[in-house]
């Protein structure tokens, strides 16, 4: 008799399956077309112009620029900030898990009320951020007027959001590790920088790829703060690929060309997780050996 | 030394992370006058008249009731589908296990952009896009991997005597399903719910593109306090705050399970 309990899962796994096939088919082939909600009734076959259209897109091309630009920049500063933040407060003391509760504020926040907040942190005239410069004797920041701030007012807020969540994951990670070592290390007469250097971290360093590795996926796909702050603009400076996509799809209802470019995302953003997947999961081996 | 130094860079950093939500709260509660006065006002008469507003606009009412909605069912049909899969994997040996799970991970890799813009294109022309069931229905698509790897996880935790025993007794493998599973699983099936109902309730990109005037949700509808006369902060940071606090209770109700969640929600494979 074959075993009833796979009856509880075949059926949905198959749903799923059939749907992302055809849902993959259906995309490439809205891709070979020139489908556009201006123009309805008058699409036609034109191969792989979209690809080509796309290649030529100076527009697309620097999104594509800053994309990678805000996804290693947010990642980069996340990890190292989470980290650091984590070591600090590795140790015992008193309402530490009120200090866990308050991390968590940020995570559970409504990203469009985060953006909203930063906004209004942000303003040039009324912001508070701007009355604090003044108070230093800093002249004001036009922090989301001007092209050459606006990304990094983004970046700001996403590090503001999810730093804490990097510091949570490791915090776990760190208090999972066996003791043993790092005592050991120091009866020897280790340094604290020698311990956390040749022990803590190399321990860590799994996690913290985990970690990346997940940041890294949603600032690609980061669009609620982007939405709500800037827009894609002033003159473009803040329009990633994935805002471009949405802004060709909604604002210019080229449905293909915006598909086009969500399949590059997509493609791109699976090449890349495959060769940090690799390097995460490869690191330990050697690390062991 | 030490320990003034360490104390001195905690207090920063929480202040560095509730700061800017305590400024909007405090805005919300400010007069039109005192929100835009510069140096900002730090003592004020606190005043309700920013959310008496919030509350008498049906617009945003009506969103609130949207949302709510939206997000219940959508996490109610998760998480039903998502502990029927996640038993029945369970039950399986490890290679079959990782590999279906595996599967249901890498279905969420994709940017929200490559099945949206198909969505909307055919609900458009059955012109779904007013509709509340379109939107439960994308978003239980969305949610219903992440439901099932996070319960496989708690069904993992409940030892397989219970089940080998139900089995000899002859139960059938549903009813092990409903008298065992569920009820030990219990709270892990809870936290798993309202994870599901924070992420719908945060969500903006799908919303944004499937509601229509009748199914937006709040992060779709506080936008429309964004105009282009300016912003009016006063009622725009009261519903900001309407909107955030009740995921701010639902996070700190299941505050270990939530990172835990999350990172299952975006590793993804």
């Amino acid at each position: 008799m074959k075993d009833a309990t796979t009856y509880f899962y075949r059926p949905v796994v198959l749903f799923f399956g059939t749907v992302s096939v055809i849902l993959t088919v259906y995309v490439v082939w809205l891709t070979l077309h020139n489908i556009s909600l201006l123009r309805p009734g008058q699409e036609s076959f034109i191969g792989f112009d979209n690809y080509v259209r796309l290649l030529f897109d100076g527009r697309a091309i620097n999104a594509l620029g800053r994309t990678v630009l805000f996804t290693v920049a947010a990642t980069v500063i996340e990890v190292s900030l989470g980290l650091a933040i984590s070591l600090l407060v590795d140790r015992e003391f008193l309402g530490k898990r009120i200090v866990r509760g308050i991390l968590l504020v940020p995570i559970v926040m409504t990203p469009v009320v985060v953006g909203l907040t930063w906004r209004f942190l942000l303003d040039p005239s009324n912001g508070m951020m701007n009355y604090l410069l003044s108070t230093i004797g800093l002249g004001p920041v036009d922090w989301l007027g001007n092209p050459n701030v606006a990304l990094f007012s983004l970046l700001m807020a996403d590090i503001w959001q999810w730093t804490p969540f990097v510091v949570l994951l490791t915090m776990a990670s760190l208090e999972s590790l066996p003791g043993d070592p790092q005592n050991a290390a120091r009866v020897d007469g280790a340094r604290e920088w020698q311990v956390l250097w040749y022990i803590t971290l190399p321990a860590l360093k799994r996690a913290l790829m985990v970690v990346a590795l997940i940041r890294a996926i949603d600032a690609v796909k980061a669009f609620d703060i982007f939405y709500i702050m800037t827009r894609g603009g002033p003159a473009l400076s803040t329009e990633t690929l994935n805002l471009y996509g949405y802004i060709s799809a909604f604002t210019n209802f080229d449905i293909s060309y915006s598909l086009t470019i969500a399949m590059v995302l997509t493609i791109l953003t699976n090449v890349a997780l495959l060769l940090l997947y690799n390097l995460a999961f490869k690191a330990p081996k050697q690390g062991e050996a | 030394m030490r320990r003034i130094i360490f104390w001195i860079a905690l207090a920063v950093l929480l202040l560095c992370v509730l700061f800017p939500l305590y400024w909007v709260v405090a805005t919300s509660l400010k007069t039109q006058r005192d929100a835009f006065a510069m140096p900002p006002v730090w003592l004020f008469a606190p005043t309700w008249e920013n959310y008496v507003k919030v509350l008498n606009n049906g617009v945003f009412i009506r969103a609130f009731f949207n949302s709510v909605v939206i997000s219940f069912s959508a996490s109610l049909i998760s998480v039903g589908v998502g502990a029927l899969v996640a038993y029945g994997l369970v039950a399986q040996d490890e290679a079959t296990k990782r590999q279906n799970e595996k599967f249901i991970l890498s279905l969420r890799i994709a940017p929200p952009l490559i099945f949206i813009i198909p969505t909307y294109f055919l609900a458009a022309q059955m012109k779904l896009l007013n509709n509340h069931w379109i939107v439960i229905g994308v978003y239980a698509f969305v949610n219903i991997p992440f439901a099932i790897s996070l319960l496989i996880t708690f069904f993992e935790d409940i030892p397989r005597e219970l089940r080998d025993a139900a089995k000899v007794d002859g139960a059938r493998e549903f009813t092990i399903f409903r008298e065992i599973f569920l009820p030990v699983a219990f709270g892990g099936i809870v936290a798993t719910f309202i994870l599901c109902v924070l992420f719908t309730w945060n969500e903006f990109f799908i919303a944004l593109v499937l509601t229509g005037r009748d199914t937006q949700t709040l992060p779709v509808s506080i936008t429309s306090f964004l105009t282009f006369q300016g912003v009016q902060w006063g009622p725009l940071t009261a519903a900001a705050t309407l909107v955030m606090l009740p995921m701010l209770v639902l996070g700190m109700l299941v505050q270990g399970k939530v990172v835990r969640g999350m990172s299952l929600g975006s590793i993804k494979g």
